[in-house]
């Protein structure tokens, strides 16, 4: 054959009559200068597939037709209950002794005020502003102020607060985000506290700003 | 020097010249692609870091003479389909034709069958990557991965897709080498299954000329899609990649290639196996479980075959490792075949089902994709470049020392990547699914997640660029070599039969044998073992060992007859043809029909999505249209993490109106499949225009021109129009009637939004005086139509529960076999259908 002439002094040097182990054989087509060994197949690699082959029909027989393996849905649905369960039994322990006296205290509190804080400036800053007035330089923030006294939800008092910032406002859509899934109870008794801090209550339990 | 077959020196001897010229044109082609495809690559990657790289880096390079604060046209859900198309399709699709077009040629010893075909294969191919290079960042998309591509280019793909694959068969038809080469092998299954899988997934039809809805949705366009996307990948990628390492390696090597017997056993189980695997980007989704079961099973089979054709490839060099040290060729061809040998180990590996469900949606699937089309077809490119050119222009390569400067620079580079993003996946799958102490909630927010990998990210990006510079010296090297040398045809002199000895099995020969017999009835038992009820499965699985131990035994007994029979098949180019889509066809029928002929939503159990409005259908338009499927999924898989961070797993049902599905492959945002409710309106008014105003972690752009530009909603009639044709129990309405609809709607979140006091971004020649005139002005753009979609997602009705026993379909259930297990699993799956975690009802349709 003759291809260009770089071609035909590469398939010159082909290999001829050498010595071939055991059991290999060399074919004696040749495609364009290449030839072909035939021999045996690697045995760990035919294992691969075999113990594949295995695991399938294992693990198909276990789930299928002995129904020895959870379905998705089950596995989820019993990990879900555990962790349901916990989150009630946290919340029931915050909750427990929590009422709008309990959470004024904690509002003077200097170390869940700095807990709060933390959070407060980290997830809740982005709608309300750093300094609680729903704005930053000047442009309206989509929260509501929480420096004022006008309370658009929950009355103003500490649990009604408490209560939007874990359930979110009536209307998701127009309003606030539920924070409970995030923040846990905890989180969220130390979110209220700071935001109470710089508040004091009225006669009537609402709370308005501080010195205002 | 002689050949097989053809050492009777009889007939009339022909010096027959090779058409060289579209080689040296694909090869062209696919190097300036290439480059193109990396150079957006590395761009969207430091996006990942620096938003200002959706655009407003263009207000740095113009010293601020051309200010913005981010462009539409290069986002990163614009630039990464035109990134990934540019690399599939126009740098390995060039490179495969150029490399097929040279091996075939000398294969079948004799020149390609039409040069005019050839030619309209070269410019027809180059003009459909322009198209794509102008249709993608305009926002002209269909929306699903590597199929993004609007309708009239798809005709154009698949009309010169069938050019190249008449022309190549015609080629083989007329060729003087009786017997077929193993690369050709691979050459077949490529054209014949791309063709298949292209045709299948974009099935659509049209409502404008720009704009069309595919014909499957939700879960059926989800199982289409990725049987479609993983096996671009397996015949795309990989099939013609294959036959040219079994052409140029052993060619480089100048030794004999390791294995025939190998060749043709990975060949045929590679084929049979690969198909069934494309689920396994579906996994723990809601996808139908017998689906995933076999995906995975199916990629853990796929493991032997893939490396098969590695040992082909590295054993072949046995005798030929001292050229690794003076050869770039060789040097390129071993990193190539390695980076294959772990992609295909790596692959398996990431489809078993709970390894998946820590590495799905993060950076690990990004790195390991990474390792195929870089380090596996990329080293190969440049191998076979190096080796063609001083052939093509008989010269010798410019510089040597460039060529290996290149390859430190690419594995160097390539390295960089892949380790970065394997870290950075685990780490983020690690980081999402952490609990605090007692178990009740996750500690980081998701937009924490990504900026913990800020560092890997910035590897990754610093990796891509190596990768891009080590091609930029590929290009130099070749073009000085070409400029070295003259453009030169290669010649074989042949002895032309008058009667050819081939292609003359009859078609009894074909089917009527052991081989195909003994594979005929263990696959009909296999598939019976899958879908059988109770005891007839047990019955079918023991005749399939039964049949699979007789046939070892009979291949044992009559070895010659069956290897007789393979080499006779070797002959006769459409009997292999035919044979081929046989094998390939199996896996896709059997996984597909099923589920897209009664999977509609009279057999959705459970939940079903409540229809878009006309304003939310438009809204959903140009989330496709802006690509947020590149970042957000909207799929809650049935995961614990998942869960508690999203919300309740996402049901079948709840994706079935969904036109393209979007439930996403990669998360650089959080989830979105229940986003409705969750936010208010002016909340994602203010993150589309500054996503870091509310999340100082966000790489999200500015979505600014959003605000300003109109919403399509003219073209919702005929959308609506089509979507009912597709089964979306849309009433009937004129069309006056849908765009009042979509007027309405739209002024609410207008005046919601302008009465929450947002502020709408300035923009030249736009005033706005009054609130009124602010909601006049708003109603009509895109953000609004985007919103009412946002506030959708999620959306369903409880389906009553249909007694037990009393399925309505009367062929086959979507879930089956799980339908058909024995009692103590129908009763669990009763349970099942009560979720156990509470979620209210997302809103309903306002």
């Amino acid at each position: 054959m003759a291809d260009n002439k770089d071609n035909t002094a590469e398939t010159t040097s082909k290999v001829k009559e050498e010595q071939l182990p055991e059991g290999v054989v060399l074919r004696d087509h040749v495609y364009d200068g290449i030839q072909e060994y035939d021999q045996k197949l690697p045995n760990w690699w035919l294992f691969t597939l075999y113990i594949m082959i295995v695991f399938f029909i294992g693990y198909w027989v276990a789930y299928y037709q002995f129904g020895w393996i959870k379905s998705d849905v089950e596995r989820l649905n019993d990990a879900m209950a555990v962790v349901k369960a916990a989150q009630k039994a946290e919340l029931e322990k915050v909750v427990a002794n929590l009422d709008d006296d309990a959470l004024g205290k904690m509002s003077q509190d200097p170390a869940m005020i700095s807990a709060g804080e933390k959070t407060f400036q980290t997830v809740c800053f982005a709608c309300h502003g750093k300094d609680l007035s729903a704005t930053m330089g000047g442009a309206k923030l989509p929260g509501e102020p929480l420096n004022d006294a006008i309370w658009k939800y929950g009355e103003g008092k500490p649990m009604g607060v408490f209560n939007i910032v874990m359930k979110g406002s009536p209307d998701v859509t127009k309003g606030m985000v539920a924070f409970e899934g995030q923040l846990g109870a905890k989180g969220v008794v130390e979110v209220v506290a700071y935001i109470l801090s710089h508040h004091e209550a009225k006669a009537d339990g609402t709370a308005k700003p501080k010195g205002k | 020097m002689t050949d097989g077959m053809s050492n009777q020196k009889s007939g009339l001897k022909q010096t027959i010249e090779f058409d060289d010229k579209s080689v040296r044109w694909f090869m062209g082609a696919s190097i300036v692609w290439a480059l193109v495809a990396m150079l957006v690559g590395v761009i969207i990657a430091f996006q990942m870091n620096f938003w200002q790289m959706n655009g407003k880096f263009i207000e740095w390079l113009t010293f601020g003479a051309f200010k913005t604060e981010g462009l539409e046209y290069l986002t990163f859900g614009r630039l990464r389909p035109l990134h990934t198309n540019a690399a599939i399709f126009a740098f390995v699709g060039n490179m495969m034709f150029a490399g097929i077009y040279y091996s075939t040629q000398r294969l079948c010893k004799c020149r390609t069958a039409s040069d005019l075909l050839s030619r309209i294969h070269f410019w027809g191919w180059q003009l459909i990557i322009v198209s794509a290079a102008i249709t993608l960042p305009i926002g002209l998309t269909r929306g699903k991965e590597y199929a993004e591509l609007i309708w009239p280019i798809n005709i154009a793909v698949a009309v010169i897709w069938l050019v190249f694959g008449f022309n190549f068969l015609w080629t083989l038809k007329k060729r003087n080498e009786p017997s077929l080469y193993v690369a050709l092998w691979f050459y077949i299954a490529t054209i014949i299954t791309v063709t298949v899988l292209y045709v299948v997934n974009h099935l659509q039809i049209p409502t404008s000329w720009t704009h069309a809805y595919p014909v499957f949705s939700g879960v059926q366009d989800a199982l289409v899609q990725w049987w479609y996307g993983h096996n671009a990948v397996a015949f795309f990628l990989t099939t013609p990649m294959l036959g040219i390492m079994y052409y140029f390696l052993p060619k480089a090597a100048d030794r004999p290639v390791y294995s025939y017997r190998l060749s043709i056993i990975h060949f045929w189980s590679l084929v049979f196996i690969y198909i069934w695997a494309g689920p396994h980007h579906l996994l723990n989704t809601a996808l139908p479980k017998w689906l995933q079961m076999l995906a995975m099973f199916f990629s853990l089979m796929l493991w032997a075959p893939s490396w098969g054709g590695m040992l082909n490839g590295l054993l072949t060099l046995r005798g030929a490792w001292d050229k690794l040290r003076t050869d770039p060729v060789i040097k390129f061809f071993v990193a190539a075949v390695t980076f294959y040998g772990m992609c295909t180990f790596e692959g398996p590996l990431l489809a078993i089902r709970s390894v998946n469900a820590l590495s799905h949606y993060t950076d690990w699937t990004i790195g390991h994709v990474h390792s195929g089309t870089l380090g596996w077809n990329g080293f190969l490119a440049a191998g076979m470049f190096y080796w063609l050119a001083p052939r093509l222009w008989k010269t010798k390569l410019w510089s040597v020392p460039l060529a290996n400067m290149h390859f430190w620079l690419g594995l160097i580079g390539i390295l960089l990547y892949v380790g970065s993003m394997w870290v950075a996946g685990i780490m983020q799958g690690l980081l999402l699914n952490q609990t605090d102490e007692t178990g009740t909630r996750l500690i980081y927010e998701f937009a924490e997640t990504v900026d913990k990998i800020n560092l890997l990210l910035l590897a990754r990006a610093i990796g891509g660029t190596l990768f891009l510079v080590g091609f930029i010296l590929l290009a130099i090297n070749i073009y000085k070599t070409a400029r070295s040398g003259q453009p030169v045809n290669g010649t074989v002199e042949v002895y032309v039969e008058e009667e050819k000895k081939q292609d003359n099995m009859t078609w009894g020969n074909v089917f009527r044998n052991d081989p195909i017999a003994y594979t005929f009835w263990i696959i009909v038992f296999m598939l019976l073992w899958f879908f059988l009820p109770p005891f007839a499965n047990w019955i079918a699985l023991a005749i399939t060992l039964i049949l699979t131990w007789m046939a070892v035994r009979a291949f044992k007994k009559s070895t010659k007859k069956w290897s007789d029979w393979h080499e006779t098949l070797l002959e006769n180019y459409l009997p292999f043809t035919v044979l081929v889509f046989i094998a390939m066809f199996i896996g896709g029928a059997i996984q597909i029909i099923p589920t897209v002929t009664v999977n509609r939503a009279k057999n959705i159990e459970d939940r079903l999505q409540v229809p878009y409005t006309p304003l939310e259908l438009a809204g959903r338009d140009i989330y496709i249209s802006e690509g947020c499927y590149n970042c957000h999924s909207q799929m809650i898989r049935t995961l614990v993490p998942e869960v508690m961070r999203y919300g309740d797993y996402s049901r079948m049902g709840e994706s079935i109106y969904d036109f393209p599905f979007q439930w996403g492959s990669k998360r650089t945002g959080p989830d979105l499949a229940r986003e409705a409710g969750k936010r208010g309106d002016d909340w994602h008014f203010a993150h589309m225009m500054n996503p870091r105003s509310l999340n100082r972690q966000s790489r999200m752009p500015n979505y600014v021109w959003l605000a300003h530009q109109d919403t399509d909603i003219k073209a919702l009639p005929s959308k609506i129009a089509v979507q009912r044709r597709l089964g979306v129990p849309y009433e009937a309405m004129t069309k006056n009637v849908i765009l009042d609809k979509a007027k309405k709607q739209a002024q609410e979140i207008a005046s919601r939004l302008i009465d929450a006091q947002i502020s709408i971004p300035e923009k030249e020649g736009v005033k706005i005086a009054s609130s009124a005139e602010a909601k006049e002005y708003l109603q009509s753009k895109q953000i609004v139509a985007l919103i009412a979609y946002l506030q959708k997602l999620g959306t369903y009705e409880e389906v009553e529960a249909k007694p037990e026993g009393t399925h309505q379909s009367t062929t086959i259930k979507p879930g089956l076999p799980d339908t058909y297990r024995p009692s103590h699993k129908v009763k669990k799956k009763a349970a099942e259908e009560k979720p156990a975690t509470e979620k209210p009802a997302a809103t309903p349709a306002k």
